[in-house]
């Protein structure tokens, strides 16, 4: 240790402090670098440039859990089939022609087009043979429900290849047709080497990959992590140059460069500058005015595949009882919550399956409360409940039917309504079902129920919904409905009413369940419209659920660089945009 | 006690302090509400496949064995696999922090340098207007909200002025230039650091110049710096040489920590510059619950904390002899 007296720390001989130069220093080399660079614009290149909110994950197409991976791994592996940006009909892509079912075998043929995978190599009948292969020996989550009903899967030559089923399935085409083709060459020796190992699948899943070989429009070319993701376009794609839909294809760019922001304002602001052609999320309300008058920036609405919605936990009182749930839904004004929390910026939900999925979508549902104001809908559902036999100590409507603050609400067997509460994510996730939810206390309180709106941790509330169920009520959302709405069954079968199951609510009606388990068996498309329209006027029936609105999607580009831009449901973030799309 | 035996016991003491948080961040991971799966599964998923997920995480395990298998991958080195990334936690560590090194110690080394400084003025200049300006200022920027300065400096230099890039860390336009050297590339990552440094800088100077000025101050009091002027020694060589290096003690200690907790980096500056650091990810895997890699975080945190207070108190008595163990 060293020794010494207090003076010898103050040396008057020491070198005098140089902070002052680090200082002088520091600043000279901020102002060279910054000098030394200009900002460029999106740069005159043939390149897009897209703004991404978050990294992606991985390129481990079977690991991609997140909507950033897998916006770009959609662009590199492709499917069989694909949606028409208009009738959103799926359409053969990698497929030649249409499937061909055979009903006494129970199988499906499919033709491939003659196509090629990244390294060059013919992508063929028994690639896409190995990808079913692979889902169903491994497992593989995610994949593993649209496969697990396929008994065989056979490849007379290398265009053709016959998938025979176990059993009738409806989402055969609709989900198992549009997984993405892998190659089976990469993924044979990555299998070998998973083999040796204690959990193959653990290790399939982990798999870093590096050089992702794909058969899209684009293909890796270089992922600088935390930085950015470049695609260089594929000249091996199959689409090329061909006629889809009446769509020449491209790409006509040479690649896409996907730019990481943290947040919506950076994002925003490069968007405004010029450093990115578009940013890949939906643009939030309170920026759409700025972006509006912005002559460079062009702003496109789209439907979404989305609802948001109201969920009751009906395995207890008081939701267990449907008319308390109508006079609910009675209650609810779905047009404010539009016009005024999401200022225009959205569509009203009648039912479970939005509007733009026009095939499946039944607009012959129940419309409570549609057209009446506030006084309208609380004499409504004072009249529900009256008629189910609520009481009140001081009831909404008075003796003379007038409007007053309805107080002391009891349950048909004279009990007080207990206090219950409305579970939302909080503001800072989403701010407009923390509000939907501000607004469903008041209108409930109105008629005297005793409704709190309780925003919570959105992992927590998933937690309290979904695997403890210990809930009275909550507002959640779907942002990203696949267009098959076998999720109606999914939500709403009593099956699933479980631990993690997808019943949140424990909705059990045995009518549903035979209906819905028919229409997953029911191949023939337009048996199967009859089938999902029955299960959606069931559930707006008994409103386990009632659907709130389905957010528009507004998303903004720049007007100069590029033109072809394709919208269709979901937004403008498509394969037929990403093909098409033409510097100006 | 002796400066030897003083460590050793140190040591001992912080081994059973991070065993304790081991355990603890362990605990408070599982208890905390939310679930992992949960965060990952979309409609299409079945029952099935959400439980095949489970297994695949290693959440299917009693709570015990995780822990057992929590404990082996720490002493392996090996932390396990990041639930959304899959690749190694160490990997993703490795990847990330010399980013957030980088960024925040320059910008702990500057701002202590300049506060110090500054902090010496003030304090001679105890009651002018200098003073008054440079405590004001201080105050002001240290603390003032860090995402706001960050999003108005973006706006101004970056947007209205295009000095700056907006965010990132580095521009493809170098990266992807094949001719592009390295001394190119090493200025591009200055030129991107400017706006979050300046950003960091300003809101850490203050608490340096701060505590500076207070520890200058009670130094002037003493009899060895009216010793100094009754030598008849110049004023400048006083507050040089004689009050402000017994006064930057505090700083010292203050640097100290602030270099350790600059490993988690400020999880706001790295999120508003999306600059690739341990802080962003710190952030991202709490929220998504990825238990690995969000303990792997804290535990570097807290290893790092840990060794800082050690050498921070051995420092003190190499710099003030009158400290002795």
């Amino acid at each position: 240790m060293r020794k010494g007296n207090a003076m010898s720390v103050m040396n008057p001989s020491r070198k005098r402090p140089c902070s002052r130069w680090v200082v002088i220093l520091a600043c000279a080399a901020m102002l060279i670098t910054g000098s030394l660079f200009t900002v460029s614009p999106a740069s005159a290149s043939n390149l897009l440039k897209m703004g991404l909110l978050q990294e992606p994950k991985t390129l481990n197409v079977w690991r991609a859990s997140d909507r950033w991976s897998r916006k770009v791994l959609g662009l590199m592996y492709q499917p069989l089939y694909v949606r028409d940006p208009e009738t959103l009909k799926l359409i053969p892509w990698l497929a030649a022609g249409p499937p061909l079912f055979d009903e006494k075998t129970l199988s499906y043929t499919v033709k491939i087009r003659p196509a090629k995978w990244s390294d060059g190599t013919e992508l063929t009948s028994e690639d896409v043979a190995f990808t079913g292969r692979f889902i169903n020996k491994f497992k593989v989550p995610r994949y593993r429900s649209k496969w697990r009903f396929i008994k065989k899967i056979e490849t007379p030559d290398k265009q053709t290849v016959i998938f025979f089923l176990k059993e009738p399935k409806a989402i055969f085409v609709s989900r198992s047709l549009t997984t993405p083709i892998v190659q089976k060459k990469e993924w044979t020796a990555l299998i070998e080497a998973a083999r040796k190992t204690k959990k193959p699948l653990k290790k399939l899943l982990n798999e870093k990959i590096k050089r992702p070989v794909s058969s899209g429009p684009f293909v890796l070319k270089e992922w600088r992590q935390g930085a950015y993701l470049y695609l260089q376009k594929n000249e091996h794609f199959f689409g090329t140059g061909k006629k889809i839909q009446g769509r020449l294809l491209g790409p006509y760019i040479d690649g896409i460069i996907f730019k990481i922001f943290g947040t919506s304002d950076a994002s925003i602001l490069a968007l405004k500058k010029g450093s990115i052609d578009m940013f890949w999320w939906g643009i939030q309300p309170g920026y759409i005015e700025d972006l509006r008058a912005n002559p460079d920036i062009a702003l496109f609405q789209n439907e979404k595949s989305a609802l948001y919605y109201m969920g009751f936990n009906v395995r207890k009182a008081p939701f267990n009882d449907a008319n308390l749930r109508r006079a609910i839904a009675t209650l609810v004004d779905e047009d404010f919550i539009i016009n005024r929390i999401l200022q225009g910026y959205g569509i009203r939900m009648y039912s479970i399956v939005p509007p733009g999925n026009a095939f499946w979508y039944c607009p012959d549902v129940p419309r409570y409360g549609e057209g009446l104001d506030r006084e309208g809908r609380i004499k409504k559902a004072f009249g529900i409940l009256s008629d189910a036999g609520y009481s009140w100590d001081a009831p909404p409507v008075d003796g003379s039917g007038k409007v007053v603050k309805g107080e002391g609400i009891k349950l048909p067997d004279g009990s007080p309504m207990e206090k219950f509460t409305i579970l939302t994510p909080p503001a800072d996730y989403d701010p407009h079902r923390a509000m939907c939810g501000m607004m469903m206390q008041e209108w409930l309180r109105m008629v005297g129920m005793p409704a709190y709106s309780k925003p919570m941790a959105f992992g927590a509330l998933l937690q309290q919904v979904k695997l403890r169920h210990e809930f009275d009520a909550f507002i959640l959302g779907y942002g990203n409905l696949s267009l098959d709405p076998d999720y109606l069954r999914n939500f709403f079968i009593s099956t699933n009413d479980k631990r993690r199951g997808w019943n949140m609510s424990g909705y059990n009606n045995p009518h549903f369940d035979k209906i819905a388990n028919r229409s997953a068996s029911e191949m023939d498309r337009e048996k199967r419209r009859k089938l999902i329209w029955e299960m959606q006027k069931i559930i707006i029936g008994d409103v386990p659920y009632i659907p709130l609105y389905d957010p528009k999607l507004i998303e903004a580009v720049r007007k100069g660089r590029f033109t072809g831009w394709v919208q269709m449901l979901g937004g403008v973030g498509n394969i037929w945009t990403f093909c098409q799309l033409k510097p100006r | 006690m002796e400066l030897r035996k003083y460590i050793t016991k140190r040591i001992i003491q912080i081994i059973i302090i991070f065993f304790v948080i081991l355990t603890v961040l362990f605990l408070l991971f599982r208890l905390a509400p939310g679930d992992p799966v949960s965060m990952m599964v979309d409609p299409d998923m079945t029952q099935e496949d959400a439980e095949m997920l489970i297994v695949q995480l290693g959440l299917e395990q009693p709570l015990g064995m995780q822990y057992l298998i929590y404990l082996k991958n720490f002493f392996t080195g090996h932390f396990g696999f990041s639930f959304h990334y899959g690749d190694p936690v160490v990997d993703i560590i490795w990847d990330r922090l010399p980013n957030t090194v980088l960024l925040f110690t320059t910008s702990i080394i500057l701002s202590a340098l300049v506060g110090v400084f500054l902090g010496k003025i003030a304090s001679w200049h105890k009651g002018k207007k200098v003073d008054s300006i440079m405590t004001i200022g201080a105050l002001v920027t240290h603390t003032v909200f860090l995402p706001w300065l960050a999003l108005i400096l973006i706006w101004i230099f970056a947007y209205k002025f295009g000095w700056f890039p907006i965010n990132g860390m580095i521009s493809e336009e170098v990266w992807l230039d094949p001719e592009a050297g390295f001394i190119s590339r090493a200025l591009d990552v200055m030129y991107h650091m400017v706006l979050p440094l300046s950003t960091l800088f300003l809101i850490h100077f203050g608490a340096y110049l701060l505590i500076m000025r207070s520890s200058m101050l009670e130094t002037l009091k003493e009899d060895y710096i009216l010793t100094a002027r009754a030598k008849g020694l110049e004023e400048k060589v006083i507050r040089d040489h004689h009050a402000a290096p017994n006064a930057a003690l505090p700083v010292v200690t203050s640097v100290g920590l602030s270099l350790a907790f600059s490993i988690n980096g400020g999880a706001l500056t790295e999120t508003v510059f999306t600059w690739p650091g341990i802080g962003r990810e710190l952030v991202s895997s709490v929220s998504q619950n990825d238990y690995p890699l969000a303990q792997a975080c804290f535990l570097m945190i807290a290893g790092v904390v840990l060794i800082s207070n050690l050498v921070v108190d051995v420092l003190y008595a190499y710099l003030d002899p009158r400290i002795r163990y």
